[in-house]
């Protein structure tokens, strides 16, 4: 075969959320240069929330994500309270929990119906899968309304939700109010097992990485809303930690901050390392789901994560049905938050893995500094990683062909450019034989 | 039942059109949306006369109104650009896709000039608004 230069080019990637590039170069099947670029430009949410109270931090910082709101907020809360030296109600906390719950749901059954399955079953989209498989994609409505609902009763909306506040919530929904939702969980439960069935089913490259997981770990649940920070490479770190063992870096390709380990560069959050640093934790229905179908916890497959985020979503389900059928309303919804002069440290798991926040309160309750780093921003230099062990696997292929591989190696992580910038567009350079 | 579904951003100009006709008009059932999703097509049934009031970036004069029998037609993506992942010409596909489109279904479309952060309406957006409230009301 003779030899040829390539370059593909991505301007701008598709079904992942904001607006990010892929710059591929290869001579022959030697990778000669990858980037994957952020361009999506900067947000300065770290520097518009200085001078701000600490408890605006919860309603600035869910602005950050249409899709994971939630996340934002649950952070910054455990940053304020820690900060004030609060500990919440253990129903609040379950509130909070099934909160959560709902946008899981949301977020993860966009991803794997509407935003990854499509590249498994050779789909340009949803839409004409959708004309192929109307019940699998009504199923998929119902689950993400589903998700909406629990966001709306209990945030007060499903998008930004409105009810949440450093302490606790505005107003508790009543058990009235939640008792409707638990016959859809139910359905949903069922629903999102043999949707793990269903997309193991699909045919997966033979890929697989030596990665480092990191995510939060409870001793009781499998973690959400807090925990410990732990890797599959022996870290086991208090959240206010944080900064003794990761670093940001700014690389020019990329307007969202990389994160590595400082001892051993880096890693890989998500669904997938939550599963493997958590699966002894899965609830009944989600371990039953994944052992049916050979899902272990050292699944290092990435594109195999589409299973992971199934079994989430019964877990999610099964969770949030377990809060609701045990449901006592908190009374007061909220705890009194005194701030003082503090650093608050919290963190929680976005449904795209973990989502780290500081704050520096000064003696009026005013944010003097913040720190926030999403789970995308954390996965950027494994997400390249990832990229420059595939692409030789499929150099031989043409451009549009590799292009679509390359593509759906990066909705493996799906990544969130949004949140990363507080970011996609392929290049791919060819040199060389094919 | 006529439902009017408005999309679009109160708080960048133009991009408020949707939510700006749909806070007017009274004899339609309403509602209000940032962004088009899939959910959408579970808002409406299949009895229902739908429109969806959106701002496009067509290539027309600022304020000019493009209306589409969306049964019949394909509403082109492009003019519909969205900074999400979906927008109307989606939503509409994914329902013909599925099977799920109403009785009637028209996507209008109102030429945006600019959509920045904290701007308000133009003039010419505004006028275009006013006249469909109008028609809308009377139709």
């Amino acid at each position: 075969m003779s030899r040829e230069t390539r370059e593909i080019s991505v301007d701008y990637l598709a079904r992942v959320e904001g607006e990010g590039a892929l710059f591929l170069s290869l001579d022959g099947d030697v990778v000669k240069d990858l980037q994957f670029k952020i361009f999506e430009p900067p947000r300065f949410y770290e520097a518009f929330l200085r001078g701000r109270r600490h408890s605006e931090a919860p309603d600035i910082t869910a602005r950050i994500c249409g899709i994971c709101p939630v996340a934002y907020q649950t952070s910054s809360i455990n940053a304020m309270e820690y900060a004030a030296g609060v500990t919440v109600d253990p129903r609040i906390r379950d509130l909070r929990r099934l909160l959560y719950f709902g946008e899981w749901i949301e977020s993860h059954t966009l991803h794997v119906y509407m935003l990854h399955a499509p590249d498994f079953l050779g789909y340009p989209s949803a839409i004409e899968m959708a004309a192929d498989m109307p019940e699998v994609v009504t199923n998929a409505l119902r689950l993400k309304r589903l998700g909406n609902q629990i966001m709306t009763i209990v945030g007060g909306r499903e998008i930004h939700p409105i009810n949440v506040k450093v302490g606790g919530f505005y107003r508790a929904p009543t058990a009235a109010e939640l008792e409707p939702l638990a016959g859809e969980l139910r359905w949903a439960i069922e629903t999102a097992a043999d949707t793990v069935s269903l997309v193991a089913g699909f045919e997966f490259p033979n890929f697989s990485m030596d990665y480092e997981f990191v995510a939060l770990r409870h001793p009781d649940e499998y973690a959400i809303v807090d925990g410990r920070i732990i890797s599959s490479r022996g870290l086991d770190i208090d959240v206010s930690e944080w900064s003794e063992h990761f670093e940001e870096s700014h690389v020019e390709r990329s307007n969202a901050l990389h994160v590595r380990l400082k001892e051993r560069g880096r890693f890989h959050v998500g669904p997938m390392a939550r599963y493997a640093l958590n699966a002894d934790l899965l609830t009944p229905r989600a371990r039953d789901a994944a052992d049916s179908v050979g899902l272990h916890p050292g699944e290092s497959n990435p594109f195999r994560s589409i299973i992971v985020r199934a079994v989430e979503i019964v877990l999610a389900c099964e969770e949030a049905l377990e809060i609701i059928e045990h449901y006592q309303a908190p009374d007061p919804a909220s705890v009194s938050v005194e701030p003082r002069s503090a650093t608050g440290f919290g963190a929680s798991e976005a449904p795209r893995g973990l989502l780290y926040h500081r704050y520096d309160i000064d003696d009026d309750g005013m944010i003097a500094d913040a720190q926030i780093v999403p789970p995308t921003a954390q996965n950027q230099a494994q997400i390249e990683e990832d990229l420059r062990k595939f692409a030789p696997w499929h150099s031989h292929l043409e451009d549009d062909v590799l292009q679509w591989h390359l593509e759906q190696a990066i909705r493996n992580y799906d990544p969130c450019i949004s949140c990363a910038t507080h970011f996609l567009d392929l290049t791919v350079e060819r040199t060389g034989a094919r | 039942m006529k439902r009017l579904i408005g999309i679009g951003n109160p708080d960048r100009g133009d991009d408020g059109v949707g939510w700006e006709v749909a806070s007017r008009v009274r004899s339609w059932h309403t509602m209000t949306v940032t962004a088009g999703s899939f959910d959408l097509i579970d808002d409406w049934d299949a009895d229902d006369e739908v429109v969806i009031v959106d701002a496009m970036r067509s290539g027309r004069a600022t304020g000019a109104t493009l209306r589409i029998d969306a049964r019949a037609n394909e509403v082109p993506t492009s003019a519909f650009a969205s900074t999400h992942t979906f927008g109307p010409a989606e939503v509409v596909a994914l329902a013909k896709a599925m099977g799920r489109l109403p009785r009637t279904l028209e996507v209008i479309g109102i030429e945006a000039g600019t959509v920045v952060h904290g701007s308000t309406m133009s003039s010419e957006v505004a006028a275009a608004a006013t006249e469909l409230v109008k028609e809308l009301e009377h139709a």
